[in-house]
This record gives structure tokens, C-alpha cells and sequence, in this order.
């Protein structure tokens, strides 16, 4: 009945009891510390299989690849997830109150039910090192929207420039929000699992140690490099970017005062990027300084954000493959055939040779001209484009760009002077001129003292009788109830130059826009 | 046949042995838990003297109950044990055949404690285990070894007084005082300890002490492993070597002892004592009853009882015998010491040849060899020598089932291959309980009045 433990009854076994009570603590310690070395390992394992993790989705449908398909840009300029879905949050005002991001001009395809996707068209994710980024790919610069009327249900259009897209705007919302205090992980970490993120505890504290604080200092980066170099610009407005000062900063590293004042007002439209096959050869980019459609390609991709490092070739040539014979939807306007007719012999005998012409079923890419530069001399648009291309930043390209790999640029010349363009998919195409400064074609046909000096861009209903889209003057400083006030007397924002057909007696202005409508 | 030299006599100073053939020690598990020796003894020993063989060797017998190898192994710790040796004694004479009771002390290598021994570790030279099975032990003090000392010169003394013919120590096979001798077992600092000579002290004293008490003229013979090779657990000191133990042999010799019988190893049993095959499938159905006697019992059962594990005990076990046979194993080490002493030699270790035996004996390797398997195999094996057999008709085989079985199991022979039938080998193994003894029945002792 005694509850003191039966002593034992030989010496071999008391020395044995003895021994076991001194290798207990050993024992347990040793089950311990196996444990503890099991967990470790299976950590370790975990988090080795996480630390060397770089996936992203294929897309087998090519539409769905060109929305959301990785292009690279997410690795190495990309923001976490979570941080995307949590900054809406975080920023109210900037995002309009809205939880995602059409403030920025960004589209959203719905699904079968109606849903809003999860993420915007252009914007990738990739899992890298266990946490999931999100950047750009190159539909966000060329995917845009147009309505036949004001009530009329929105199109979206792949290949169209992102006529809604303030890019400017949102670069300039990232860089501020880099130094912001709701970045910080005791702000932002409630805000990424509001947003849905659930993140564990052992996860949270790798995001206040490592991931927050590397995506500042990624922020800062860039704001250091950018910063008071957009902040001197004018905003672009909605569907421009400026090409290459942000390369020069960002890629280059070059320093702020190497870029002269001349080359600093660059801001010019998105192009459409339909039919790129028969471009082949011809001068690409407004100024037309390449003539490599797979040079032109990567230099935007690192434009997009993709490093020589990092850049997913494969699948930006699955996109070029695509684009090569993209067809634009045809042209909705209904003009007076007899109209068009008489617009079409005017116009192949004074502008086809340099833009080539609409056909019955599709675009015509012939004429002399077609593709080449013509000096600005002679045509006399705004020259900040053009000047902020400059030689010495070529031969960095040529020298520093994938230097080594059989990507190497080669193909870049400083030209003096704008490209001709094709003109297919031009309804979609407004505002006119490659700084988009003349809103409608009518105005193109406008001597400089008619065309309007200030208008609003960013509106995506097609004006049936100008071409282009409807573009209601403004006044500069005051905010429009929809878009954004283009200002033509802002440098890099003149609206003068390509005089071709302002002498015209009115009936065959009529008669050529009737043809133009059809493009 | 009168010819032949190993049915010639052995004559030692004080005792001639009617040939050259000794049953060396070897016992079962049959007598009483307080050592008085049973009838199964006296109709096991009786066997064997019936065989023929010259002289038996007692097994081990200890002088002391805590020197008990085994609990249930007759011991002449007492005086009136006397006469049971005397009986026995007299039953083996009437064989013309004599009888050298072993003196012994298991010292640490005490395979069943019993209930005298279980609750204590065991004296030895050493506080430390013993290495095989973890027996535990601790040093004896001076006082501890002259007492034990006089425990020998009294089991001599009580052997004479039986009648017996003479007495052997024991002093091989790892049990107390090899683990006095062994350079690999005896990490004493005091004057038992050290160089040979003190390790042999206490052997040496223990003669004196005896030739004191018996006089002269009683037979003494010293059996001693020729070489240690201490080292089964692979890292341990490998003990005396061939030269060591001639040195100890002379030193008996000049103290008194009148014969020498040479065995090897350090423990017992050794990888080359008793030598031959090794059953895990035997052991592993024995050896739980040894489990609680070692710190490391249970971890050598585990080894024998799982095939995967027994590779490891294999190795350890069998690595030694590469190379070497099992009939004479130590007959060259015997030859080196005979030829350093002038008392007679006996030799042990798998012998069952005639002509080998004789080869060894006119070769001058030995003076007679000891034997327990063969004869445990064929009681008879002297008489078949002397019908001019070379080898039995089924001869021992070396299996050792026969030690492996004895922890558990009645002593004889278990190879089942020599029997006819699994009952005959029963048969014969209850051979040694045929001759009942008789039934006495205790005084009736009246209560004391309140």
C-alpha cells in the first residue's frame, strides 16, 4: 500500500536504477536536443526550399500570358503582394477610396461571374524567395479602353496604348510611400492581413525584419534615384510616359545633373503595338533609333522593370510572336463612303508614302517613306523627345546592356528627327503626334493657331467626327471632373509641327478625315 | 597396447595417474543452493571415471560462497561438507581413477550471483566491470585477501581430509586469480598490483599458504592461461603474454605446485576456450537467465536474440579464431612452458585425437591433456582409444551447444545431429539423475515449552 518505490534486490540491478537516474537528464536532454535539431532541419529545410523558390504561373491561353504572364520585372522590381493589396488601404486618398487600383488609370478584366481579377492587366506575380511579387509586364502600357459613347459599354482593347494609365501618378504614389510611416511594419503588417494575407507569427516577424524593411530600402533606392527628377517634371498625364531619363536614373545609375535641362521634357504617348511583324526593319520608337523589333522589345521590358538578370526572354518572345500579326478591331466609325473615297485618293497621293495606308481588310504597310526618320527639321514637332535620346546614353546602351550575351544591343542610332508610323488601329490611337499634344485628327489638319492649346486626355469615348477621343478643352491647374488637363505650352508638350495638310480647303479635310476614320 | 604412452602412467611427485587422460573441469547446475554436493554429481563425476579417463578434475568448485560462479555448484566452504566430497571421492575410486578437486573463486566473472551474492558487488582485484557482461565488482583490501587466502588453504585442507587425490587452482579463464595475474584486468597500486610479481603475489601466497596447511605431500597442480588475450571487447588491454605466464608457471614450481596445466584466455568462456562453433540460436534461448546478473547483459542478449544485431557479436567472437584449429588451440604455448618447468604438463583445448595426443605427448608439448567436450560426447572416448579408435565413432563436433545450453539447461551434450532421435539425446541427458539418492527425512524437533 506504500507509495515509496520497491527498493531493488540486487546490486546489479540498484546500479543499474542508479545509472538510469544519471542518464535521465542526459537522456531527455539528448531526446531534446534531437528534437530540437529535427525541427531545426525541417526549418532549415523549409525555409531553404522557400529561400531558393522563383515561380511564377504559365499561362497557356497567350491573352491571359500578355495580362498577367511573367516578364521578369517582378524579381527584380517588384512589391510583395500583400503590400499591393494592402497599400489601398493604407493611402485612402490616393486610391479614391477604392481597394484596388483604378484610381492609377489601371483596367481590371471581371471573370465569368462577374468578379473583379484579383490583380490589374500588366501586373505579373512571381513567388520568389517565398514571399509573392508583383510588377509590370508589357501589357500595362498597351492595353486601353474605349466607349462608342458616353453611355456605352467600355472595351477593352489589348495592344491599344494604355490611354488611362497615370503612370506618372503611380510612380510618384510608390516613391512618396517608401519614406511614408504606414509602411511601417507596425502599420502596414495589420494592413496586409486585412487585406487577407494571414500571415503566421513566425512569418510576420520575417516580414518586420526582412521583407518590409528590404522593400524600403527598395523604395528609398528608387526615390533617391527618381525622386526629385519626376518631382521637377511636369506629370506626364494619362497614357504618356517618358521613355528613357527614368532608364538613364534607375538602369544607368547615371546622376541627376548628367542629364541636361534640354533632354528632361520627354513625356510622350504609349504606342499601339498591333501588327508588329511588318515593322521588322523599320525605325522603331517615336524617334525611330532602332530597327530591331527584339532590341526594341527588351529595351522596354527594362523599361517595365526587367534586369539583364532577370528578365524571362522566353516570355517575352512568346509575346512578340503574338503581337507580330494582332490585329486591331476594326474601326466602329460610320462615314460617308463617297467621302472616303475622295479622302483616300487625297490622301494616297500626299501621305501614303510615309505612313502607308488602310486596305479593305486590313493595313498596308507600303510606302517610300514608310518607317524611316523624317528630320525635325522638316517636320517640326516638339523636340523633347527626341533630344532626350542622346549619344552618349547610346553608347552606354551598346556598352553596358546585356554586354556578353548574344542580347547585346546593337541596333540604336541617335537619330534627328521622328519616325513615320504606320497608321493602323488610328481611331484608337488619340491624342495625335507622338507627345500626344493634338487631340483629335481634325486638329492635325489645323493650322498651330487652331489647334486647342489646352484639353483633356484620358477620356476613352471615340469622337465619331474628329477621330481621336473626345477631348473637352480645360484650364491648366484646375483638376477635370474625368481625366487630365493637357497643358501644350509646358516644355515637351508642344503641339506644333507636322504641317501636312492645314492649307487644305475644309470639304477635303472632311473628305480625308472621312478616310482616317477608317483607319 | 601397453605401449601406446597415453595409457602409460602420469606420475607427479605426489600421485600417479594411471594414464594421460584427465576429465577437465565441467559441471551442471545440479547441486544444492547451499553447496553441499547431490547424488547427480556423484553419478555425473562416476560417468566419466567409468569412461576411463585417469583422473577427473572437479569442476570448479569455490572455496567461498562469494566466490560461486554458478549458485548451484558444490562448494567446500564448509567442514561439514567433508564427507559428501569423501563419498564422492570413493564412488570415483572404485574406477581406479582419482579425483583433484578445483579450488576456485569466480572473483567479478560470477555468472549467477544466487541469493548469497546478489545483493553485493563481487571482490576482485578490480573496481572495474567486468567487460563482457557488465558484472560488477570492487577491490579487495589486504585484509579481504589474506581471508581469502585462508579460504584456499582450508579447501585444501578439507580435500585432503575427504580423501580426495589432490586439488588444482584455478587460475585461468578470467576468474579470480587471472584477474590478480592479468596486466589487462589488475589496475591495482599496492603490492598486488603493478609489475608480474605483484600480480602474482596473490597466487604465489596462496600456494605458501596452502604447501603450510597440507604439507608436502598433497598434489597441487596450478592450471593457468599461457596467454590473456584479453581483448574480445576490441578495445580493451590485451594482458600477459606467452612469457609473462612462464615466468609464473616457474614461480608455482619453485613454491610447490607439482603440475601445470596449461589453458589460454582471460574470461570464460574465451573465443578460443573452449574453441569451436558458436550457436546464437542456442545462446539466444539461454541467455535471458543471465540477464540480471551484468550491467550489460541485456544489450549481449539483444545481440544474440536479433539476426540483425548478432553480425556485430559474430565479429566480435569469431575474429580471434581465424587461423588457429581447435584440436591442441594452445599446444604450442603448452610446449613453451613445459619447457621452462620440470613438473609434469597438462594441456586443454578440443582435444579428441588418439594419435594427436600421443603425437603431443612423446613430441613433448605436454605430459597429458584434460578434456571436457569430447568426453561429454562419448563418456568412453579413453576406451575406444584403447579398442585402437582414432577418433570416436561420432565424435564431439566442436558445436558448443553443450556450454550454451548449461546456463538453463542439464549439462551434456545437445548436438542433435550425433543422436539417433531428439528422445535419445534426452535420454542421455537424464542419464546423470539414473541413480536416485536416498530419501532421508528431517528430525522431528519439539516446540520448546511457552
Amino acid at each position: 500500500m506504500s507509495a515509496a518505490p520497491e527498493a531493488p534486490v540486487t546490486y546489479v540491478e540498484a546500479q543499474l536504477r542508479r545509472r538510469r537516474r544519471l542518464l535521465l537528464p542526459l537522456l531527455i536532454l539528448l531526446v531534446l536536443l534531437l528534437a530540437v535539431g529535427l525541427i531545426a532541419v525541417g526549418f532549415a529545410l523549409a525555409a531553404a526550399e522557400r529561400l531558393t523558390r522563383n515561380r511564377t504561373e504559365a499561362f497557356p491561353d497567350i491573352v491571359a500570358h500578355f495580362e498577367h504572364g511573367s516578364i521578369g520585372a517582378d524579381q527584380s522590381s517588384g512589391i510583395p503582394f500583400w503590400v499591393w493589396k494592402a497599400l489601398p488601404r493604407l493611402f485612402p486618398a490616393e486610391f479614391d477610396g477604392h481597394l484596388d487600383y483604378r484610381a492609377f488609370g489601371f483596367l481590371y478584366r471581371t471573370d465569368n461571374h462577374g468578379r473583379q481579377e484579383d490583380l490589374p492587366i500588366g501586373i505579373s506575380k512571381r513567388d520568389f524567395h517565398g514571399v509573392d511579387l508583383v510588377w509590370f509586364n508589357c501589357a500595362i502600357c498597351h492595353t486601353g479602353t474605349f466607349r462608342t459613347s458616353e453611355g456605352a459599354g467600355r472595351v477593352i482593347v489589348r495592344g491599344m496604348p494604355s490611354n488611362n494609365l497615370n503612370l506618372y501618378g503611380f510612380i510618384r504614389f510608390i516613391l512618396d510611400a517608401g519614406v511614408d510611416e504606414r509602411l511601417k511594419p507596425d502599420k502596414l503588417i495589420p494592413a496586409v492581413q486585412a487585406a487577407g494575407a494571414n500571415l503566421g507569427l513566425i512569418e510576420q516577424q520575417v516580414w518586420r525584419h526582412v521583407v518590409i524593411p528590404t522593400m524600403r530600402e527598395g523604395f528609398i533606392e528608387r526615390r533617391s534615384r527618381l525622386g526629385t527628377f519626376l518631382a521637377e517634371q511636369a506629370p506626364w498625364g494619362l497614357g504618356r510616359v517618358d521613355t528613357f531619363n527614368p532608364y538613364k536614373l534607375v538602369q544607368m545609375e547615371m546622376l541627376l545633373d548628367a542629364i541636361s535641362p534640354d533632354e528632361r521634357h520627354a513625356a510622350s504617348d504609349f504606342p499601339s503595338i498591333f501588327n508588329q511583324r511588318p515593322r521588322e526593319g523599320m525605325h522603331l520608337h517615336w524617334d525611330g533609333n532602332n530597327s530591331s523589333l527584339a532590341e526594341r522589345n527588351l529595351s522596354a521590358a527594362l523599361g517595365a522593370g526587367v534586369t539583364p538578370e532577370t528578365v524571362d526572354h522566353a516570355a517575352i518572345e512568346r509575346v512578340a510572336a503574338w503581337l507580330g500579326d494582332l490585329q486591331p478591331p476594326r474601326s466602329p466609325h460610320r462615314v460617308d463612303a463617297a467621302a472616303v473615297e475622295r479622302g483616300r485618293a487625297l490622301y494616297m497621293n500626299a501621305c501614303a508614302a510615309c505612313h502607308g495606308y488602310q486596305g479593305p481588310d486590313r493595313y498596308v504597310f507600303e510606302g517610300a517613306k514608310l518607317g524611316t526618320v523624317e528630320p525635325n527639321s522638316t517636320l517640326g514637332t516638339d523636340s523633347g523627345r527626341l533630344d532626350s535620346y542622346t549619344e552618349a546614353f547610346r553608347q552606354r546602351q551598346l556598352a553596358e546592356l546585356f554586354a556578353g550575351t548574344p542580347f547585346q544591343f546593337k541596333h540604336f542610332v541617335k537619330t534627328n528627327g521622328y519616325a513615320n508610323m504606320p497608321l493602323d488601329a488610328l481611331w484608337l490611337r488619340g491624342p495625335y503626334l507622338h507627345n500626344g499634344s493634338v487631340p483629335t485628327l481634325r486638329d492635325l489638319l489645323a493650322p498651330l493657331a487652331e489647334r486647342p492649346t489646352a484639353f483633356v486626355r484620358g477620356i476613352d469615348i471615340i469622337d465619331g467626327k474628329n477621330g481621336g477621343f473626345v477631348s473637352p478643352s480645360c484650364t491648366p491647374g484646375n483638376r477635370p471632373a474625368q481625366g487630365f488637363c493637357y497643358d501644350t505650352r509646358l516644355p515637351g508638350n508642344g503641339n506644333g509641327g507636322h504641317t501636312f495638310g492645314t492649307t487644305l480647303p475644309d470639304n477635303e479635310k472632311n473628305d480625308l478625315i472621312a478616310y482616317l476614320l477608317t483607319f | 597396447m601397453n605401449q601406446d604412452v597415453i595409457f602409460t602412467p602420469l606420475r607427479f611427485r605426489n600421485l600417479t595417474v594411471k594414464n594421460r587422460i584427465f576429465r577437465s573441469n565441467i559441471s551442471g547446475r545440479f547441486d544444492n543452493e547451499d553447496g553441499s554436493l547431490t547424488q547427480t554429481r556423484i553419478n555425473w563425476e562416476c560417468k566419466f571415471a567409468a569412461g576411463g579417463v585417469g583422473a577427473i578434475i572437479s569442476s570448479y568448485v569455490p572455496v567461498l560462497m562469494e566466490g560461486r560462479i554458478i549458485a548451484d555448484y558444490a562448494t567446500i566452504h564448509r567442514d561439514d561438507f567433508i564427507p559428501l566430497w569423501e563419498r564422492l571421492g570413493a564412488a570415483v575410486h572404485r574406477f581406479d581413477c582419482k579425483y583433484i578437486l578445483q579450488l576456485s573463486h569466480s572473483g567479478r566473472q560470477m555468472d549467477f550471483p544466487g541469493v548469497h551474492n546478489s545483493h553485493r558487488p563481487a571482490l576482485s582485484s578490480t573496481s572495474r566491470k567486468e567487460t563482457l557482461h557488465g558484472f560488477l565488482c570492487r577491490a579487495a583490501s589486504k585484509a579481504e585477501i589474506d581471508h581469502l587466502v585462508q579460504a584456499f588453504a582450508a579447501g585444501a585442507w578439507r580435500a585432503r581430509e575427504a580423501g580426495l587425490d589432490g586439488v588444482e587452482l584455478h587460475a585461468a579463464n578470467g576468474y579470480l586469480f587471472t584477474q590478480f595475474l592479468s596486466s589487462g584486468i589488475n589496475d591495482r597500486t599496492d603490492e598486488y598490483g603493478g609489475s608480474l610479481q605483484n600480480r602474482a603475489r596473490f597466487l604465489i601466497e596462496v600456494i605458501r599458504a596452502i604447501r603450510a596447511r597440507v604439507g608436502r605431500e598433497f598434489h597441487l597442480q596450478v592450471k593457468l592461461s599461457a596467454v590473456d588475450r584479453n581483448n574480445v571487447i576490441p578495445w580493451e588491454k590485451k594482458g600477459n603474454v606467452l612469457s609473462d605466464t612462464i615466468e609464473i608457471a616457474k614461480w608455482c614450481e619453485s613454491e610447490g605446485a607439482d603440475a601445470i596445466h596449461v589453458s589460454t584466455g582471460s574470461l570464460f568462456p574465451h573465443p578460443l576456450n573452449p574453441p569451436g562453433d558458436f550457436s546464437f540460436e542456442t545462446i539466444a534461448t539461454t541467455y535471458d537467465a543471465m540477464i540480471a546478473s551484468g550491467v550489460d547483459a541485456f544489450r549481449n542478449f539483444l545481440l544474440f536474440r536479433y539476426r540483425l544485431l548478432r553480425p556485430i557479436f559474430r565479429w566480435v567472437w569469431f575474429r580471434m579464431k581465424k587461423g588457429l584449429p581447435i584440436e591442441g588451440v594452445s599446444m604450442e604455448e603448452a610446449r613453451a612452458i613445459k619447457a621452462n618447468v620440470t613438473v609434469p604438463v597438462l594441456n586443454t583445448g578440443g582435444y579428441q585425437t588418439a594419435s594427436f595426443i600421443r603425437n603431443g605427448i612423446t613430441s613433448g608439448a605436454f605430459d597429458g591433456v584434460a578434456i571436457a567436450r569430447s568426453l561429454v560426447a562419448n563418456n568412453d572416448l579413453v576406451q575406444q582409444w584403447a579398442m585402437g579408435r582414432d577418433l570416436p565413432e561420432r565424435p564431439c563436433t566442436y558445436c558448443n551447444k553443450c556450454l550454451l545450453n548449461a546456463a538453463k539447461n542439464p549439462v551434456g551434450c545437445y548436438e542433435l545431429v550425433r543422436f539417433p532421435s531428439r528422445d535419445a539425446m534426452i535420454e542421455e541427458l537424464m542419464t546423470i539423475y539414473a541413480t536416485r539418492p536416498t530419501l532421508n527425512l528431517p528430525p522431528v524437533v519439539a516446540a520448546k515449552a511457552a
